[in-house]
């Protein structure tokens, strides 16, 4: 069932370059988030049950539903929903998350340490490679804050193969979850959408040298 | 103690915020740097070598690190007080109370003897430096506080999966830099190898060196002139004792050349990256803070070579600190005459401050490493490790660099003072408040590179001590 879980999760991620509309990112996060919360269920079921209650509390609500919700709200008020190019920047976002699937697999393979959860590892890492080539190759902001709920995600998801023995190290993935999303989707939400309508990063360029 | 200053600091910033007068809200911020002040002179007299609250350790290198913090934030204090003089009250409040959390989560994160302990402080100070970017509420401020705050974010993340692997290399033992120390010998190398560079490119965000140098030049660009006096300075160190915790972790491993290595190339890239932006940049801070990336590019050189390199990079570190502090607050002061921080548009600064001339020119001379410059010392000291170790090729290179960013440099600041301006300016006032300050700051570079007493010797060889346990 774990595994049946990661690799959900692995689909989400691949499938994630392919998509352009701004609601599939949605979606995309949505259902990390239920699949973070399934896997935490069977992963962490000899934590403490303050502990088990926590992470519960941080998928379920935080990251299945609040921040989904929040996106939503962005999209609604901003009134643009996809991407701003299509077509090729979806086949060279493609060919780099199979890249970089490719070299987290063979990463973990040449690792193989029993010491750490080597798939866990392996999925988080490509976690963590998809959020920078979302932020990489997208050019619209809104692709750029789900590149990183993508990458806090795949650091969550290592923080649980590690936090069996050590939950702190779960609850400080927690907090900087909760922290910078906060942070992050409030300046979006309240203060970029507001300024720049056509959410282009083009409109980030006033600072140069 | 360290409990008592953190509870005393947050209350002060409170204070600060809540001050309803600019008399009261001084005298409160003026508290805190009294409480700095003391808490440094504690940490050098009775501290060393005891531990509080179980995450905080009070050695040699927080100490030098963090009495540079006691030494330079008053004056940037100071500084800001003048320089927001005019602003909306409810607007400068904020700003000290920031910068008041600032200082204290900075005090944190030079003592913590533990990594998610250090993890959680950097975090913090991202949130504080956020809003203090964001002080002037424009668009370029709302644009720096967004690439600021996702650039963070991004780099404290991936250094979190560096922190989850250390921590699971230490089998749910603890996250103590000790302990993982101990861990670390039998760990995989090649899972050692990626914390680090997970670690260190995470935290260059702070540091202000190759990869996420970016957003620190643009902080500082659009953070008020004394914030950026203290970002560029405090917050990068910050960064630094950060890294070279984490590189004592992986010195008694198997790694320890490899780790060696990744800091000699991300040294080098900075140096590369700061020589370069430096010709292009047309605004002074960002001019400065390219010049941060570039000595900060120098001490991860001096890091990375080991041995008495290690001494040099803590040496160009102090240096480093009162003399970019000083040349920081004096541009705040060059900035506030002509309006501006265009370099093209900036000139005949002789005329419009003569003392403020001559801060430029012998700080920018001592930040060049002319001699009697601390900064001498420590890049004579990293050349001739380089020429012992036989890398000519990196010592050439480095060499090159230096000297092109030693010609933009004195090109700049040339034009700045002789250069005639279009438009010149009324003569700045005499404000001796302002100015014997930052004079201060750079006869105690002078100091640091001549007389070098035997305390301050023994307090650099402290701030090494982390390397040799």
């Amino acid at each position: 069932m774990l595994l049946a879980l990661i690799i959900l999760y692995t689909i989400t991620l691949v499938y994630l370059p392919i998509t352009e509309r701004f609601r599939n990112y949605t979606i995309i996060v949505a259902l990390q988030g239920w699949i973070l919360l399934g896997i935490a269920l069977l992963r962490l079921h000899s934590v403490s049950l303050w502990e088990m209650g926590f992470v519960v509390a941080e998928t379920l609500i935080f990251k299945a539903v609040i921040v989904p919700v929040v996106l939503l709200r962005i999209i609604g008020r901003t009134g643009i929903n996809r991407i701003a190019a299509s077509g090729k920047s979806q086949f060279n976002a493609l060919g780099l998350s199979i890249a970089a699937l490719v070299a987290s697999i063979a990463v973990t393979y040449y690792i193989a340490d029993a010491t750490i959860g080597v798939v866990f590892f392996g999925v988080s890492l490509y976690g963590l490679l998809s959020g920078l080539i979302l932020i990489t190759v997208r050019k619209r902001i809104f692709p750029h804050m789900v590149g990183f709920l993508v990458l806090e995600n795949g650091v969550f998801l290592f923080s649980m193969a590690v936090g069996v023995e050590m939950p702190v190290l779960i609850n400080i993935a927690i907090l900087l979850d909760i922290l910078i999303s906060v942070l992050m989707l409030g300046v979006f939400l309240t203060k970029i959408g507001g300024e720049m309508k056509n959410m282009d990063s083009d409109n980030l360029t006033t600072i140069k040298d | 103690m360290l409990l008592l200053y953190f509870i005393i600091s947050v209350l002060l910033a409170a204070g600060v915020l809540l001050s309803r007068t600019q008399k009261l809200m001084k005298w409160t911020g003026g508290a805190f740097y009294l409480l700095q002040a003391a808490m440094a002179a504690w940490v050098i007299f009775e501290g060393i070598g005891t531990t509080s609250l179980s995450f905080f350790t009070f050695d040699g290198t927080g100490a030098l690190f963090n009495t540079l913090l006691a030494i330079v934030s008053p004056v940037a204090f100071l500084y800001g007080l003048w320089y927001l003089d005019r602003e909306e009250p409810a607007r400068k409040r904020l700003y000290h109370a920031l910068i008041i959390l600032l200082c204290a989560a900075l005090t944190g994160v030079y003592f913590a003897n533990n990594i998610a302990v250090t993890w959680i402080l950097l975090e913090a100070t991202t949130l504080c430096t956020a809003g203090i970017i964001y002080h002037r509420r424009t668009r370029r401020s709302l644009e720096a506080t967004w690439k600021y705050i996702f650039v963070c974010s991004v780099g404290i993340a991936v250094a979190y999966l560096g922190v989850l692997l250390l921590g699971g290399l230490s089998h749910g033992a603890d996250l103590s830099y000790s302990g993982l120390t101990v861990s670390a010998k039998f760990a995989n190398p090649l899972f050692l190898q990626m914390a680090f560079v997970f670690i260190v490119a995470g935290y260059s965000c702070k540091m202000e060196i190759f990869p996420l140098y970016t957003i620190g030049v643009d902080a500082n660009m659009a953070a008020p002139a004394p914030a950026s006096a203290l970002i560029s300075t405090v917050l990068v160190n910050g960064g630094f004792v950060s890294i070279v915790k984490i590189y004592r972790v992986v010195l008694s491993t198997e790694i320890a050349g490899w780790s060696g290595n990744v800091l000699v190339v991300a040294g080098i890239l900075s140096v590369l990256t700061g020589a370069l932006f430096m010709r292009r940049t047309n605004h002074f801070k960002r001019f400065l803070s390219y010049s941060t990336v570039e000595n900060m590019g120098i001490a991860l050189l001096g890091l990375g070579l080991g041995g008495v390199a290690v001494f040099a990079a803590v040496l160009h570190l102090a240096g480093h600190t009162v003399i970019k502090s000083a040349l920081f607050l004096q541009a705040s002061r060059a900035g506030k005459s002509y309006g501006h921080y265009q370099i093209g548009r900036w000139g005949s600064y002789m005329d419009v401050s003569r003392p403020g001339s001559v801060v430029f020119i012998v700080a920018s001379l001592l930040l060049l490493a002319f001699p009697p410059s601390p900064l001498f010392i420590s890049e004579i000291i990293v050349f001739g490790r380089m020429a012992v170790e036989g890398r000519w090729l990196l010592l050439t290179v480095t060499v090159i660099l230096l000297c092109s960013v030693l010609y933009n440099f004195m090109r700049t600041v040339v034009r700045l003072c002789y250069n005639p301006a279009r438009a010149i300016p009324p003569r700045e006032k005499s404000n001796y408040i302002l100015l014997v300050p930052v004079l201060l700051l750079i006869l105690a570079a002078v100091v640091l590179g001549t007389l070098q007493p035997g305390w301050i010797v023994e307090w650099l060889g402290k701030g090494m001590e982390i390397l040799n346990g």
